[in-house]
């Protein structure tokens, strides 16, 4: 009996002693982005019961998976609705995880979006409108996403093309793959971001492209696409002639696109 | 004649003492008895799930299909680790107990305490070797999968004329991160983890419980709310959040249940992330010290009990 | 220490607590009892009287609520009391999926034994238990009587001086609980200790040098079994093939004899169930 009231002792003062440890071996390994942040879910998410049990059973990676194939699905069945609202699921089960937000991001903005634009069964300005909200509604998770992983190449990259392909925000485009490249993202981005601020309207960010392009261009290697979009800032900023760069092949005078560029 | 007694009056009594190689003996024989009852056919089907989940949904892209591979196979090991865990522990002792076998064992020179460990220390070879097999099929099956994924797309690409270096860098990046590094045998490093302290608590509900039903429902019941635990103690930590009574409640079930959730570095593994050293030994250490508490809980209680 | 009872119970009493301490139930009353080096002690006495858990007090498998017992002079509470017996429960099971040599093995390895030496005793064992032929298969597959000697054999891999055994022949076959009578008998010669618990009283009779017979917890009777069983004014006389006319003249002599002399009955004796049983057993197999 003395030592059935020593175990519960031990396991009573252990308890507590352990608490604080606990939390901070938890806060440790959340530093070291080794573990999730607690789930919270939203009003209306429903897990189900499965996905519930499997997420408290420490199986948020395989749960989400199984929503994330059940979204694939949908897609077959070009049902968005569900496959926004499975991506919902995945990607609250696994926010930390790039991929989700980019395949959910990608699904409305381009797969859902393009789906209404194209669709001849609805008047053209319900068209025009789906396709907006679908890809602003890519945006948006995209930039939810961001919150997650601030300091995400992928995801900054994805919101740069995003905005440079479908809503054709150049500034916020070229904004986006600066970011990127300032993460560690991959060597094009930082190009990227400078062509980016080459077609937006914003004079700063025609400043900021032309000291990226150029700081690029004097290292050597200039690519068409660089000498072109530099060209296009040199005449936004009207830069002095001497200080422009020469083209870099002769300027067509005719018709024909094939003789060369035109200024 | 065969002589019985070689030496039958023996008067020399050494005092009994803890022997590894009696634990040895005791965990072998363990190991052995689950081989035996096949317990571990498991390590079949998780192979054909490995290569059914390589294989199967070849519609998706590379990313999603490594990912899934790795999601499925290293969530199927931390379901088989733990339910052997539970099961094969939760099973053991109370059979040991109907077949008289126990008695045959402990009117031996054999401390309870030896006995204990032993059983424990059998269950965990079963599970670790079941781990390091389906580790290697793993691995294996990554492997093919991502040279095989690897090539395949890098030839599309190149048939759509996209194959820019900027591209193939891409791709080749993110199914290297996929792909199989060092990190997945860390992840099934911390499910072996897991799995060794929810077995703990297994023996050690199983030295007080009547029945192995008991045994195992409430093994279960602990092994949820301890991956919920940290939630839990949030309830305690942050008084704001509930009433003196809530709070309470929250302290006895987070001081009851060990907090799981601390092992379940899966999926940041699965996402890519580097395991850094610091968080091996953060995991390792806590689950040495949930063992060795529990371990010694479950010999006070077993010392004492009446066979 | 020659001197030493191998087993000594000292006011033994054991209360088991039912649910939330209600319940509660005496199984052992006050018991005391010396088994001494050497001889057999058979303690009988029906279901429920107490003998198995006195044998489990001894062993240390269960802690006295009150007095003490103790093995060769240890405390049964110290392990190390263990050294010097062996144990074979009532109805015993081993892991089943090993094989009789493996079972052997493993409980020689718990006592300490490895090697050589362990290999040749367990080959012993196997060989005085007659479990040569079915040393390789597993014992989920063994009989009750094989089962039976294979714990015979385990309680004396490790060469104990003294022998626990719980009801050695329950559920065993007449061949097979003579051969376990027998190899009593052969422990005895040999100088080993025996505890053992029956309610097979014929079989206890013929081997046990005492008796003690418990009943509802306590001991009610105890001593050499020769002096509790004898009858003291009675004599038996077996005769071979007497002729009707010597047994009228022996009726004859009685009566003449006078007194308090009776003869009681006289007829053919009859051979016991069991003897018959395994002279029939024994018969060679027809072809």
């Amino acid at each position: 009996m003395r030592r059935k009231l020593l175990a519960i002792a031990v396991l009573a003062i252990f308890g507590a002693v352990k608490l604080p440890l606990e939390e901070r071996v938890t806060h440790d390994l959340r530093g070291r982005r080794m573990l999730a942040e607690p789930l919270r879910l939203g009003v209306g998410e429903d897990l189900g019961q499965a996905g519930l049990a499997a997420a408290l059973g420490g199986l948020r990676g395989l749960a989400a998976c199984m929503f994330q194939l059940r979204a694939h699905v949908e897609f077959t069945n070009v049902n968005w609705a569900k496959v926004d609202s499975l991506y919902k699921l995945v990607t609250r089960l696994q926010p930390r995880q790039a991929r989700y937000w980019d395949e959910a991001s990608w699904h409305m903005a381009y797969n859902a979006a393009s789906y209404y634009l194209y669709n001849q069964e609805l008047k053209p300005a319900l068209r025009g409108q789906l396709y907006h909200d679908h890809v602003m509604r890519g945006v948006a998770i995209l930039e939810e996403g961001l919150k997650f992983l601030p300091d995400n190449p992928r995801l900054w990259q994805k919101l740069g093309e995003t905005h440079w392909h479908r809503t054709k925000e150049f500034k916020k485009a070229g904004d986006a793959y600066w970011e990127s490249f300032q993460h560690g993202g991959l060597a094009f981005t930082e190009r990227f971001a400078g062509y980016a601020w080459a077609q937006s309207n914003d004079p700063e960010s025609w400043r900021k492209g032309y000291a990226l392009l150029k700081r690029l261009y004097d290292k050597g290697g200039p690519t068409p696409g660089l000498v072109e979009y530099l060209k296009l800032l040199e005449q936004n900023l009207k830069i002095p002639a001497a200080r422009r760069i020469p083209d870099l092949v002769p300027l067509r005078k005719g018709p024909d696109p094939q003789e060369g560029p035109v200024r | 004649m065969i002589d019985i007694t070689q030496n039958p009056v023996s008067t020399a009594t050494p005092k009994v003492r803890f022997s590894p190689r009696r634990v040895w003996t005791l965990a072998m024989a363990t190991v052995t008895q689950l081989i035996r009852m096949k317990i571990l056919a498991f390590l079949v089907l998780f192979c054909l799930l490995a290569a059914g989940a390589g294989f199967a949904f070849s519609v998706i892209n590379p990313e999603q299909q490594l990912n899934l591979l790795k999601s499925v196979t290293l969530g199927a090991l931390q379901i088989f680790s733990i339910v052997i865990g539970v099961v094969s522990t939760a099973l053991l002792l109370p059979k040991d107990l109907e077949d008289r076998t126990l008695y045959t064992i402990l009117s031996k020179p054999v401390p309870r305490f030896d006995y204990l460990l032993g059983k424990l220390l059998g269950v965990l070879l079963l599970i670790g070797g079941g781990l390091i097999v389906m580790d290697v099929v793993l691995s294996l099956v990554l492997w093919l999968r991502q040279t095989m994924l690897l090539d395949s797309y890098v030839a599309s690409l190149r048939l759509e004329n996209m194959d820019s270096p900027e591209a193939l860098a891409q791709v080749r990046e993110i199914v290297a991160k996929q792909g199989l590094t060092w990190n997945l045998h860390w992840a099934v490093w911390a499910i072996f983890l897991k799995a060794a302290v929810v077995t703990t608590v297994a023996l050690l509900l199983s030295s007080i419980a009547s029945s192995t039903l008991f045994t195992i429902v409430i093994t279960f019941c602990v092994t949820i709310i301890g991956h919920g635990e940290s939630l839990i103690r949030e309830f305690f930590f942050r008084p704001y959040l509930s009433s003196l009574a809530g709070r309470s409640a929250a302290f006895v079930l987070a001081a009851l249940c060990p907090d799981l959730a601390q092992f379940d570095i899966v999926d940041s593994v699965v996402n890519g992330e580097t395991v850094p050293w610091g968080a091996i030994y953060d995991m390792t250490g806590i689950a040495a010290l949930y063992m060795t508490v529990y371990l010694f809980v479950t010999h006070l209680l077993f010392v004492e009990k009446e066979l | 220490m020659p001197d030493t009872p191998a087993v000594i119970v000292n006011h033994l009493t054991k209360v088991f607590k039912g649910p939330l301490g209600k319940g509660a139930f005496r199984a052992v009353h006050d018991l005391s009892l010396q088994v001494k080096s050497g001889e057999v002690y058979g303690l009988i006495g029906p279901n429920g009287s107490g003998k198995s858990t006195t044998m489990k007090a001894v062993l240390g498998l269960l802690k006295p609520t009150e007095g003490s017992t103790s093995i060769f002079g240890i405390p049964s509470t110290e392990v190390s009391s263990r050294h010097s017996v062996g144990f074979l429960p009532e109805n015993p099971y081993f892991y089943k999926h090993l094989t009789g040599r493996e079972t052997l093995h493993f409980y020689g390895s718990l006592c300490d034994m490895r090697g050589e030496k362990l290999k040749t005793r367990v080959n012993e064992m196997l060989a005085l238990t007659g479990l040569e032929d079915a040393a390789t298969r597993r014992v989920g597959g063994y009989s009750k009587g094989m089962l039976q000697r294979l714990g015979l054999a385990q309680a004396l891999i490790h060469e104990p001086r003294l022998l626990v055994l719980d009801e050695p022949t329950a559920g065993v076959d007449p061949a097979g609980s003579r051969i376990i009578r027998d190899l009593i008998i052969e422990f005895r010669t040999r100088g080993i200790t025996v505890l053992v618990t029956s309610h097979l009283l014929e079989q206890m009779q013929e081997v046990c040098d005492r008796v003690g017979i418990m009943a509802h917890g306590r001991m009610v009777r105890e001593g050499r079994l020769q002096d509790l069983i004898a009858v003291g004014n009675q004599t038996e006389m077996v005769l071979e093939n007497a002729s009707p006319e010597l047994q009228e003249k022996i009726k004859a002599l009685v009566q003449a004899e006078g007194g308090n002399t009776r003869l009681l009955r006289s007829g053919q004796p009859r051979t016991t169930l069991e003897r018959l049983f395994i002279e029939a057993a024994n018969e060679p197999k027809k072809p």
